[in-house]
């Protein structure tokens, strides 16, 4: 029976082709995603463990506030006194106290070198080579104030030589001269983050505005004495709020970090699209088991007649679901290293801010990778191989057609159940805001429209006939029939491009909502006449200095900067918005409810109203607020507003914030112009002083076309990961195609006997496949949509509306039509080369 | 019924009056399949042409070559050498583009089996020529043949929903749809019972006799080629010989000389 199947299988490879292709891609996706996860983990390890290579022990501030990606940045500083302290214990070779902090390096063009996305680092040029990861490669260590190293990196980024006069960004606009140019052990530097060192001294005053503080001490044990030993040692003398750990830990958490920040959600991301490939090619491959069984009724019947089993022939189709699946899975694997060799490649070029390294290939990926690819096909082969069993032998006898073509009632009720059971769930769902409950219902209603899609294909394509019947030459009207000749098929067909559609069109609804809310929220609450603003993520921060600057610009009014910062609020970290909350009316629109925030003064806040009722905090709450300082203070709830996008959940007074944080910062500075100052003249009073500080000036329709940038960039990447699933969803369409015109090959020689032209023969099938590919938009856009409507109701907080992309979802509709067309170039050039008389003498 | 010419060498046969009313004209026509010695003659220098509004039946054995000589008249196959004309066109010097138009405009084909598309309607059959020439068919003849072959009633049923007699009419209904220059029949009866092939024959006839319509067809039945005006025999892609007027008894006389 093997021999036999193996054999049977190479005669119809061809035709096996697309199966296998659709399996190999959604293989590659998977362990391509996790290839590169893994990959990516190991370079952080290697990174971080580099780092702390030569630091036993790491003495710094216990004090800190736990904000997603933003940790180091929110531990608080220690007294430098301490580094005495450390160096007195007894097992310690060395130590020496280190500023680490926000400095971002100008290149030679005047623009901040890095991007979007890398760390900008400034802090101090450790004295000891064995202490400090960085090496120099060229010059010397700083030891002027207006002195630097920079890494490697940013100087072939930024075209900086040694000798070339600067400006870092810290976030005051330092004047410096590069002294030394560093390597990060070998490389160019610690993954892309821009590294500018001063002397210890000047990064105290310069980057920190701190002197006799620093971020932490670093330091080595004496021969002998172990990491956690001397930690032990140290932990027992340094003062309260000082904490020591070993090198080794440091390195532990910043990796524990980054996973949790960063990694494991890239990961979860990768993978969901991952398996959204797979569930397109398991539809697709059981379409075309089902089809090939179909095809194969009389040779099954056949061998059913000369003896074989029930269990033989289902086994027989079995063995070739695996046959197929391993073969697959292991192009697949393949495939998927390449894709994350390539993928590692893409983040690398275009600076993101991963560090290099080799691959690192886990036998867990592959073997999850091959499973995925040999269980998919298996589970596709399931209904089709039961289907088959079921064959009579007298089937050899007659033409029997084993594919039902009018669905049963079994199914009209099941695709009922299942609808009006999804329905329930998603509308359950978003009406309480339960994402669980609505991704349930999500998955429900998928399962419910591949059910349903048999029963109103027929109905679905008599509409398009309307239109197809008007095409000359009969074309529309013998690919309308041919598209209903099997219901089954074309829905089967068409419900692998269903999944990819739907998700494109729930991404894109959602999207287009959070983007008009956003607009809607910005456009409502700002209120100045311009504003000085930095990059969402990655950006430069403005000094605090700026706003001085601008009020001393001529024609300016009232300037208002907001700086954002976690903090701990009865234990809990939230992000809060430090502004001057006396005058903070002049910029942003807010619709105070309760209190006033001429009461807030300085020891009150002011909270929107969703903290109030997430919190059951009201006027008069007393709450206890700490910055990355870890001194407490006692603050009152003094004004509740409407829910704000630019206020955030709570106002605080900028008094009670500036002190308490490393680095303070704003990252908006709103500025109004003075009475009869035009905006043109503002915009020119403000715009060098802007310049200087990194900032850019912006109005409101500016301003808000930054803030939803984010979101547009974000549906640009769904987009491309979706690609996939619908690349692999237009290979079903293909591959079901080429085995109708197999199986019409006596009626196209007919056709082209009595005068079909090769050209009207190609644009048939090209029609047909836009029927199929059109129904699958249709059904995916209207599912997508009303996920996409169901997902912003949960998420709604009482002003999200929703909105309906009409231009999107329409490009959504017409690419998927072409799509068809794209699909079928394959099968309508074999269509189109059918020689009439062999098919008209076919048996 | 009128004489024809040959000559013993190599007959060239005439059926009907003069060349200028030909439907058809076939000159020196050469099938070969394969090259060098590995070849296989299928047609071997045949000539004969083809008079208007008449009925000709084309017999031999098996591998005579009488199919291939049907398929090249009728466009579906090429001619090695020789020329084939369906009235003033030289179906050597058309391109494939030309020779689909010639097909659907000009000549009209019933086969043995499988002669109509599974998914349209017995009315969308018959005009299926005009449909894809993106014509409108002539409601008038339409609504002629449509009477004469009997199927009135059977003009929304798709070919499942037919028995096999009813196929083949909306076969020849759609042969003739287009007033093609000939139409082909190639062994139209074959898949048919005695009473089912009759009717279809007669309609050849009536056709011939009531239209003015030219039909060949080839048949292996003495008594389908008794329609015939005339009969034309072939053995070893050769001309062999030719009976006028036949009756099934003359036509299988003629079969018993040439051992077909």
């Amino acid at each position: 029976m093997l021999r036999m199947t193996m054999t049977s299988l190479w005669a119809r490879k061809r035709r096996l082709l697309g199966t296998s292709v659709a399996v190999a891609i959604g293989v590659a996706f998977l362990t391509g995603t996790l290839v590169l996860g893994d990959t990516l983990s190991a370079n952080f390890r290697d990174l971080f463990n580099d780092v702390s290579a030569n630091t036993d022990v790491v003495v710094r501030s216990s004090a800190v506030v736990e904000a997603p990606g933003a940790t180091d940045a929110n531990r608080g500083l220690i007294d430098e006194s301490i580094i005495d302290t450390v160096r007195k214990v007894d097992g310690v070779a060395d130590a020496e106290g280190q500023v680490v902090g926000y400095g971002s390096l100008y290149g030679r063009d005047g623009e901040a070198i890095g991007g979007n996305g890398p760390p900008r680092q400034a802090g101090s040029w450790i004295t000891s080579p064995a202490l400090n990861p960085y090496k120099l490669v060229e010059g010397r260590a700083p030891e002027l104030a207006d002195e630097v190293v920079i890494n490697r990196g940013a100087a072939k980024s930024g075209g900086l030589h040694l000798g070339d006069a600067t400006v870092v960004q810290t976030p005051e606009p330092v004047d410096v001269t590069i002294v030394g140019i560093a390597t990060f052990g070998d490389t160019d530097g610690l993954g892309q983050t821009t590294w500018t060192a001063f002397t210890l001294r000047s990064a105290q005053d310069a980057v920190m505005n701190q002197p006799g503080k620093v971020s932490s001490i670093l330091v080595t044990a004496a021969d002998g004495v172990s990491s956690a030993e001397l930690r032990d040692r140290i932990a027992a003398v340094v003062p309260a709020n000082t904490e020591a750990i070993t090198g080794k830990a440091l390195a532990d958490e910043r990796i524990d970090d980054i996973a949790k920040t960063f990694l494991n959600l890239l990961r979860t991301f990768l993978v969901v699209f991952a398996l959204i490939a797979l569930a397109v090619a398991t539809l697709s491959i059981n379409n075309t088991f089902a089809i090939t069984i179909a095809q194969r009724t009389r040779e099954l019947a056949l061998l059913r007649a000369v003896g074989a089993s029930r269990r033989q022939v289902r086994g027989a189709v079995t063995l070739e679901a695996l046959a197929i699946g391993g073969v697959s899975g292991l192009v697949g694997l393949a495939g998927g290293l390449a894709i994350a060799g390539l993928l590692k490649g893409l983040f690398d070029a275009f600076g993101g801010a991963l560090p290099a390294g080799g691959m690192d290939i886990q036998p867990r990926s592959l073997a999850v990778g091959l499973a995925a690819g040999l269980i998919v096909t298996l589970l596709a082969a399931q209904a089709p191989a039961r289907r088959a069993s079921g064959i009579a032998p007298v089937a050899a006898l007659r033409d029997a057609d084993i594919e039902p073509s009018r669905p049963s009632r079994r199914r009209y009720v099941s695709a009922t159940v299942l609808l009006a059971a999804g329905l329930a769930l998603t509308l359950s769902g978003a009406s309480s805001g339960q994402g669980a409950l609505i991704g349930a219902g999500s998955i429900v209603l998928v399962v419910g429209a591949l059910a349903v899609a048999p029963i109103v294909v027929g109905p679905v394509v008599r509409v398009f006939a309307i239109v197809l019947r008007r095409t000359p030459n009969g074309s529309g009207r013998l690919a309308e029939e041919n598209a209903r000749r099997h219901p089954r098929r074309t829905a089967a067909t068409a419900t692998a491009l269903v999944i990819g559609v739907a998700v494109v069109s729930l991404f894109t609804v959602f999207a287009a909502s959070m983007k008009s809310t956003i607009e809607d929220d910005i456009a409502g609450d700002f209120d100045a006449d311009l504003a000085v603003n930095t990059a969402a993520f990655g950006g430069n921060q403005l000094s605090l200095r700026i706003v001085d600057e601008l009020r001393s610009a001529t024609g300016v009014g009232d300037v208002i900067g907001l700086g954002n910062s976690p903090a701990l609020v009865d234990g809990k970290s939230t992000m809060v918005t430090a502004v001057d909350t006396n005058s903070v009316l002049s910029a942003i629109r807010l619709d105070v409810r309760d209190g006033s925030l001429a009461d807030v003064g300085t020891d009150g806040v002011a909270i929107s109203e969703s903290d109030a009722k997430d919190n059951h905090r009201s006027i008069g709450s007393t709450l206890t607020m700490a910055f990355s300082d870890g001194i407490s203070q006692q603050v009152t709830v003094r004004a509740v507003y409407a829910d704000s996008a630019l206020a955030g959940s709570m106002l605080v007074p900028r008094a009670m914030w500036v002190d308490h944080v490393t680095q303070p910062t704003y990252r908006t500075v709103f500025v109004n112009a003075a009475d009869g100052t035009s905006a043109s003249s503002l915009r020119a009073a403000i715009e060098p002083i802007a310049l200087r500080f990194g900032g850019d000036v912006q109005d409101r329709a500016q301003y808000i076309a930054a803030a939803t940038n984010g979101l547009d960039m974000l549906l640009g990447i769904v987009y491309v990961l979706l690609a996939l699933a619908i690349v692999i969803a237009l290979l079903g369409i293909g591959n079901t195609l080429s085995l109708a015109v197999h199986e019409r090959r006596r009626e196209i020689g007919l056709l082209r006997a009595v005068g079909q032209t090769r050209r009207q023969t190609r644009a048939v099938l090209r029609l047909e496949s836009m029927i199929v590919s059109s129904f699958g938009t249709a059904l995916g856009l209207v599912l997508g949509g009303f996920l996409g409507w169901m997902l912003v109701i949960a998420v709604s907080t009482g002003d999200t509306s929703l909105a309906v992309p009409v231009v999107r979802l329409a490009i959504v509709a017409v690419l998927g039509a072409l799509a068809g067309v794209l699909a079928a170039r394959r099968p309508a050039r074999r269509a189109a080369r059918v020689a009439i008389l062999d098919a008209i003498a076919a048996p | 019924m009128e004489g024809m010419t040959t000559t013993t060498e190599n007959p060239q046969i005439h059926v009907g009056a003069s060349p200028s009313h030909a439907a058809a004209r076939v000159e020196h026509a050469t099938k070969v399949y394969g090259v060098g010695d590995a070849g296989v003659r299928a047609l071997d220098d045949v000539s004969m042409t083809i008079p208007t509004g008449r009925l000709i039946a084309i017999m031999g054995p098996s591998g005579s070559g009488k199919s291939t000589l049907l398929h090249c008249m009728a466009g579906l196959d090429t001619l090695s050498t020789g020329t084939v004309r369906i009235g003033d066109a030289d179906l050597a010097t058309l391109n494939d583009r030309e020779l689909t138009v010639l097909r659907r405009e000009r000549v009209g084909f019933v086969f043995q089996a499988f002669n109509l598309v599974p998914t349209l309607t017995a009315r969308e059959n018959i005009t299926l020529p005009y449909t894809l020439g993106g014509r409108q068919p002539d409601e008038a003849w339409l609504a002629q043949i449509v009477r004469t072959v009997g199927l009135h009633d059977r003009l929304g049923h798709r070919p499942s929903e037919l028995s096999g007699g009813q196929q083949q009419r909306v076969a020849v209904a759609r042969a003739l749809a287009t007033k093609p220059a000939i139409v082909f029949g190639d062994e139209p009866t074959g898949n048919l019972d005695s009473r089912a092939g009759a009717e279809i024959l007669g309609l050849f006839r009536r056709a011939v006799d009531d239209f003015g319509q030219t039909v060949v067809m080839v048949t292996h039945d003495p008594v389908a080629a008794s329609y015939a005006d005339a009969v034309v025999f072939l053995a070893d892609g050769r001309v062999v010989d030719q009976l006028d007027d036949p009756t099934a008894a003359s036509v299988l006389e003629r079969m018993k000389a040439f051992g077909g």
